[in-house]
């Protein structure tokens, strides 16, 4: 399960893993990063930026 | 080779006999990081129980994988068996039931080799290199085990076997590997360069023929031994060494400091070495000081990291992750600004005094 994450003073954007509360950040090399797409790709939706 | 060349793969130097690079010396003859199994940062020693279809870094560098979890534990110098002679440390895998692997599962350690450190193999052209993958091996089976190299996309694989005929001793291994001349191999970039597994118990559907390159997911010699098809069967393994060539070499030893950098550019953190993330400790914890308002404070990392990585923030005080510790309590931490050099940290939550935290950078492959 993850969330997105948005800093609203420097716009700054990445993923939460909810298991651990990880920061993923957008960057295709990132292994974390490939499991969340393989994640979205099999229909799941992340929970919205708070 | 005359004294005072260069050769591709080795150097020679003005005493006879002798070429840097081709005896014990360190000039990247051995493309595996910490084949001494000497670095374990995440887990400082402990026991790792892999879990259900995660891929689990235990040692620096090296993963294991299980399709069903709570099958074996990887820890280092599982059992306390004294290492082979040259060694201090070894990859321990203890099975934790008796196991039947079913046609499509795979239970295993691995290894990835990044591709700025194979692109010279040339795999993947007419030009590929040989190359020789060498380790000692301690196990209370006996047999033929198995494992396979791989390509990044995984549609190149090449099984290999070898043969433990003595329980409960350490075994030296080499197996000589023509380079792939087929296929595609990422070249000089930080992707998946090759890829070594060495099986633990892996399935018939993905098992083939040893000793040749295949387009077939073939993750193991067909009929290699099952080690967690054994109830408290045990599986060491230290001195790895891929190096180039059709023999296999003495191991490259690393000082220490040189080790552990190298294992830092796929994981680091801020905790001391032997404190495992998420434990109770402010030494080495970054901390901001300020009088009100947000309080954030970069990070920079120890060596530059191969990819973005996933940071985790933990609370020095209480261990807590997703957290820094301000004002006497857990606040959410605002991770963000990650580049390969450092990130920055902190609060929005309004502290009136002080911020700090501990992190875990991970970039691996």
């Amino acid at each position: 399960m993850y969330k997105l994450f948005l800093d609203k003073v420097t716009n700054y954007q990445c993923v939460i893993r909810l298991s651990d509360n990880a920061c993923i950040p957008f960057d295709t090399a990132n292994t974390d990063y490939q499991e969340y797409l393989k994640w979205v790709e099999a229909g799941n939706t992340p929970e919205a930026a708070s | 080779m005359a004294y005072g060349t260069i050769n591709a793969d080795q150097i020679g130097t003005s005493v006879a006999g002798s070429n840097l690079g081709a005896g014990d010396a360190s000039l990247m003859k051995n493309r595996i990081i910490n084949g001494a199994m000497v670095i374990d940062q995440r887990n400082s020693g402990g026991s790792v129980t892999i879990p259900t279809a995660t891929s689990t870094y235990t040692l620096d560098r090296w993963f294991a994988y299980a399709t069903v979890g709570s099958k074996f534990s990887v820890q280092q110098n599982a059992g306390s068996v004294t290492p082979p002679i040259g060694f201090t440390n070894y990859l321990g895998v203890t099975s934790l039931s008796a196991y039947s692997v079913g046609a499509s599962e795979t239970f295993d350690i691995q290894y990835r080799i990044e591709g700025y450190n194979t692109a010279d193999l040339g795999w993947g052209t007419a030009n590929a290199k040989t190359v020789t993958l060498s380790f000692q091996v301690y196990s209370s089976l006996t047999g033929s085990f198995g494992g396979s190299l791989y390509n990044s996309a995984t549609n190149r694989w090449y099984p290999f076997s070898y043969t433990v005929s003595s329980a409960n001793t350490w075994t030296p291994i080499s197996i000589t590997i023509a380079g792939d001349t087929s296929g595609t191999w990422v070249g000089a970039t930080n992707g998946i360069g090759i890829g070594i597994i060495f099986s633990l118990g892996i399935g018939s559907s993905l098992s083939g023929p040893a000793g040749s390159w295949s387009g077939s997911s073939y993750l193991q010699p067909t009929g290699s031994v099952s080690v967690v098809g054994t109830n408290g069967a045990t599986f060491y393994i230290t001195g790895v060494q891929l190096e180039v060539g059709s023999i296999a070499t003495g191991f490259e030893y690393r000082q220490y400091g040189q080790e552990l950098a190298l294992c830092q550019r796929y994981y680091q953190q801020s905790y001391d070495i032997g404190v495992t993330a998420g434990s109770v400790s402010t030494a080495g914890a970054i901390q901001a000081q300020g009088a009100s308002g947000n309080l954030y404070c970069y990070a920079s990392f120890k060596v530059s990291m191969r990819s973005t990585p996933t940071i985790v923030s933990y609370s020095p005080d209480t261990g807590a992750s997703g957290n820094v510790y301000a004002d006497g309590t857990n606040k959410a931490s605002g991770v963000q600004l990650i580049g390969i050099n450092g990130f920055t940290n902190g609060t929005s939550a309004s502290p009136s005094g002080y911020m700090r935290y501990q992190f875990t950078a991970s970039a691996e492959l």
